[in-house]
This record gives structure tokens, sequence and C-alpha cells, in this order.
């Protein structure tokens, strides 16, 4: 994969805007269909998300840095936190309330997972963790 | 009113229209909650939601959708939407939110299924 693309994001929510500009731009060059870049602004906001709310906890010391790399087949978004990490484990899969009502929060996840081609969770080298995402251009 | 946000209501007949411009996220959701709950719309048994096709909604967002979905089970209205973008419409359908607020494809479906 070539790396195109390194941010590092304030840790305030709004900031996942820049991201997902630049994600766009190159997503588009790839030759990405429209509904794919779509699938790409939720995924790439959601995991920003979830970095600044419960990687980072709102800490505005702290900041979300995200990577765009690509090769011939694929885009690759790695967005990583500086947090203490969160166990895959205990993020809610509980979607629907007992009286078949939508759960009120808990979709990040649940979006990258059904909007992107893959997904993972992984301890960053130093501090943090990060969610890296891939999006494939023939998926 | 924030500024990625522009929302306003409206009456037509006796549907409540709630009209949403912008960005639908946990910092605007409460600029939507506000409409919802100003005495035309809270009392009306008919609300419609009436989204501009560029509104971008993230899952803070559909919180916010959810408490007004939820809010207006308890009063027994009725509340459906229209004018999503087809990628919008999907993420409704993907988290289940057509349950409680059925999406249509033209403002004349939406008032026309009520």
């Amino acid at each position: 994969m070539e790396q195109l693309l390194e941010l590092h994001l304030p840790n305030i929510l709004g900031a996942e805007k820049e991201a997902i500009k630049k994600a766009v731009t190159i997503a588009e060059k790839m030759g990405f269909a429209r509904d794919r870049i779509e699938d790409l602004k939720t995924a790439l906001a959601e995991a920003c998300i979830n970095a600044i709310e419960h990687g980072n906890k709102f800490d505005q010391n702290k900041k979300v840095r995200v990577t765009l790399a690509a090769d011939d087949n694929s885009l690759q978004v790695i967005v990583y936190d500086e947090g203490d990490g969160i166990d895959p484990k205990k993020i809610p899969t509980k979607r629907v309330r007992d009286d078949g009502f939508p759960c009120r929060r808990g979709y990040g996840v649940f979006l990258i997972s059904n909007l992107m081609n893959e997904f993972y969770f992984e301890k960053n080298s130093g501090k943090g963790n990060n969610v890296k995402m891939l999006m494939h251009l023939n998926g | 009113m924030s500024k990625d946000i522009k929302v306003s209501t409206s009456q037509k007949g006796d549907i409540a229209v709630i009209s949403i411009q912008g960005d639908v996220t946990a910092m605007t959701g409460e600029v939507i909650g506000n409409a919802y709950g100003s005495a035309d719309v809270s009392n009306s048994p008919k609300i419609l939601l009436q989204f501009d096709k560029d509104c971008y909604i993230n899952s803070g967002g559909l919180a916010s959708l959810i408490d007004i979905a939820s809010e207006g089970r308890k009063k027994q209205q009725k509340i459906h939407a229209y004018g999503l973008s087809d990628h919008f419409q999907k993420i409704f359908h993907m988290v289940g939110l057509t349950r409680c607020i059925p999406i249509f494809t033209s403002e004349e479906a939406a008032m026309k299924d009520f």
C-alpha cells in the first residue's frame, strides 16, 4: 500500500469533516462509484467520532490521526486515537430494544462493519488504538 | 440556531412539517428537538420530516431522530419522512429507523399515506 495522506485532527466533534473531504477526493481519483464514496464518508465519520468520543474521551489535548493508503484494488483508511482503548468485546451489539424500537446509540461500529469491505481493531505501536478499514474497488 | 443546520416548521392541513437542511448530528440534534417540541408540532397527530437531499446524518443525528420517534410513539403521533438521499435511505433501513419513521420518495406519497 502506498500512503497517500496523513491528517492530525483536533479531538472535537465536527473535525472529521476535514478527513471526509480529503478521503472523497482520493476515492474519486481511484474511480470508486458514488454510492461507495457515500459509504466511505459515513464509515470514516463514525470511526473518527468513536475515536473522539470513546477513544480520546473528548480530551482536547489529544488528537485523532487519520491515514489513507491505496493499492490498485483497495483504499485503506486507518483512524488512530490516543486513548486507553476499548475492548471490542464490550462494544454494544444490541440495536433493537425489547419493545422492537431501535436503540438510541451504538451504531458506529455497526455502520462501519456494514459499509466497508473489511475492518479491524488494532493496538497502536505507542499509546492508543486504531480502526483499520478497507474498501475494495471491485467490492 | 447552529450554523450547520437550518430547521423550520410549517403546517400543511393537519400535518406539521419539519424541514431540515444541513448536518443532523449530536451537536445539531437539539435544534431538531426544539422544532419538534414547538407547540404546533408537538400537538400534531401527523408529522412530516422533510429532509434536504444534501443532508448529512451521523450516528449522533440518528440518536436524535430516534428520540423524536420515541416521543412520537408515546404521543401516538405518526411520523413520516421524505427527501433523504439514497445513501441515507439505506442507513435508515440498516439501523431499523424505518420501523418507526417510514420513508417515502415524494412529499405527495408521504402525505397521502398518513
